[in-house]
C-alpha cells in the first residue's frame, strides 16, 4: 500500500496566515479545543490549506508541550510557509489575547477590579461546545467511521473524559495500536 | 533591566516544564509566582487566572499578567514570549521533521492509529466543558440552536460566538 505524499501545499502568503490567525485569536473565545475547531473550519474546510490527516496529526503533536491551541497554529503556519510561517501564525494568534490581557492588567493594577464580562462568557459557552461537537462529528465521519476505529475513538473519549487519563498517554497508546495493526497487516501479506 | 531578565529566565523554565497544558499549569504557576517569587498575592493570582480566561488565548496568558505587574508593558511582553518560546520551538522542530518521518512505515502506522483517538479527545473536550458549564435548560437550548446553526448553515462561527456573548451580556447570565 503505497501512500502518495504530496509536498506541494498551496502557496499561501504570510499576510494571509497573519490575518487568519489574528482573526481566530481575536474572536475564538472559549480557548483550547474551540480554537482548534475554528482553525479546522477556516484552514482545512474553507480554505483547504492542508488535509484532514495533517491537521489532526498537528493537533496530536500539540499535546506534547504547552497549550495545544497555540501549537496547532504553529504547526499549520509551518506546514504552509516553514519556520517563518509557524512563528507568524503563533504570534498573530497570541497578539489579540496579549493586548487584551495587557489592557486588563493595567486596569486591574490601577483599580483593583476584574471587569464584569463573566455573563458574556457564560452566554458563549454553549456555542463553544456546539462548535467543538460539530468539528468532532466531521472528524469522526472521516476517521472513525469503521467499527474498529470507532471503538478506539470511544475508548479515547472514555479514558480522557471519564477517567482523567492525559491526552498524551491516550495518543501514545493509540499510536502503539496503529503500529500493531500495521505489523499484523504486514505479516498477513 | 535585571528584573526583566529574571522574569524571562523564570518563564522560560516554566515553558520548558509545561507538559500536558491547561490546568496542570495552575498549581505550578501558583507555587512559583505566589510562594517562591512573591510576584503576586493569592488574590492577584486568582484574579489573574480569571482575567486570562476572559481571552481566547491559553491559560498561560497568566504569564502576561504577572509580567505586567513585575515590569509593565515590556515585562508583559517578555514574559509572554518566554513562556511560549519552548513549545513553539518544539512544534517548529516536529513540524520540520513531519513530512520526512511520515515516509517511514512504522511512523505512518503510529500516526494512523492516532487519528481515531484524536476524534475521541475532541469529544472529551466538549464533554468536559459541558460538564462544568451547562447549567439549566437555557444553556441546553442555546447549545442545540447553535449546533443546528453551525452544522447546517455557513454562518461564521465567530459571529455565532460573539452573538451568544452579546445575548449573555444583555440577559445578565450568571
Amino acid at each position: 500500500m503505497e501512500k502518495e505524499i504530496t509536498m506541494d501545499a498551496p502557496r499561501v502568503t504570510l499576510l494571509q496566515i497573519a490575518g487568519t490567525f489574528f482573526m481566530i485569536g481575536a474572536t475564538g473565545f472559549g480557548g483550547g479545543m474551540a480554537i482548534v475547531a475554528l482553525i479546522e473550519r477556516r484552514c482545512v474546510l474553507e480554505k483547504k490549506w492542508l488535509g484532514h490527516d495533517e491537521f489532526m496529526h498537528g493537533l496530536a503533536f500539540g499535546q506534547i508541550l504547552g497549550p495545544f491551541s497555540l501549537n496547532t497554529a504553529t504547526f499549520v503556519g509551518y506546514y504552509l510557509r516553514g519556520s517563518l510561517g509557524g512563528i507568524l501564525a503563533a504570534a498573530s494568534f497570541i497578539a489579540p489575547s496579549f493586548l487584551l490581557i495587557t489592557g486588563l492588567s493595567y486596569l486591574y493594577f490601577r483599580f483593583n477590579e476584574v471587569p464584569e464580562l463573566k455573563s458574556a462568557l457564560l452566554g458563549s459557552n454553549p456555542v463553544v461546545i456546539a462548535l467543538i461537537v460539530v468539528a468532532g462529528i466531521g472528524m469522526a465521519r472521516r476517521k472513525a467511521a469503521g467499527l474498529e476505529t470507532a471503538a478506539v475513538a470511544a475508548a479515547a473519549f472514555a479514558a480522557s473524559a471519564l477517567f482523567g487519563v492525559s491526552a498524551l498517554t491516550v495518543l501514545v497508546l493509540a499510536g502503539c495500536w496503529g503500529i500493531w495493526k500495521g505489523w499484523i497487516a504486514g505479516r498477513a501479506r | 533591566m535585571a528584573g526583566i531578565l529574571k522574569l524571562c529566565w523564570v518563564f522560560l523554565k516554566i515553558g520548558v516544564i509545561f507538559f500536558g497544558g491547561g490546568y496542570v499549569l495552575i498549581p505550578l504557576l501558583h507555587r512559583i509566582m505566589v510562594d517562591q517569587m512573591h510576584w503576586l498575592s493569592m488574590k492577584e493570582f486568582l484574579d489573574g487566572v480569571a482575567l486570562s480566561q476572559l481571552t481566547p488565548g491559553p491559560l498561560a496568558m497568566l504569564a502576561t499578567f504577572a509580567g505586567y505587574k513585575g515590569a509593565g508593558f515590556f515585562g508583559a511582553l517578555a514574559a509572554t514570549v518566554c513562556i511560549f518560546l519552548p513549545c513553539t520551538a518544539l512544534m517548529l522542530f516536529i513540524s520540520s521533521r513531519y513530512e520526512r518521518f511520515r515516509r517511514v512505515d512504522a511512523v505512518n502506522h503510529f500516526l494512523d492509529g492516532i487519528l481515531p483517538a484524536v476524534v475521541g479527545l475532541v469529544f472529551a473536550a466538549a464533554f468536559n466543558l459541558g460538564r462544568t458549564s451547562l447549567a439549566g435548560p437555557r444553556d441546553f437550548i442555546l447549545l442545540g440552536a447553535s449546533f443546528l446553526v453551525l452544522q447546517f448553515t455557513a454562518i461564521a462561527p465567530m459571529a455565532v460566538i460573539l452573538g451568544a456573548a452579546v445575548v449573555g451580556l444583555l440577559m445578565h447570565f450568571s
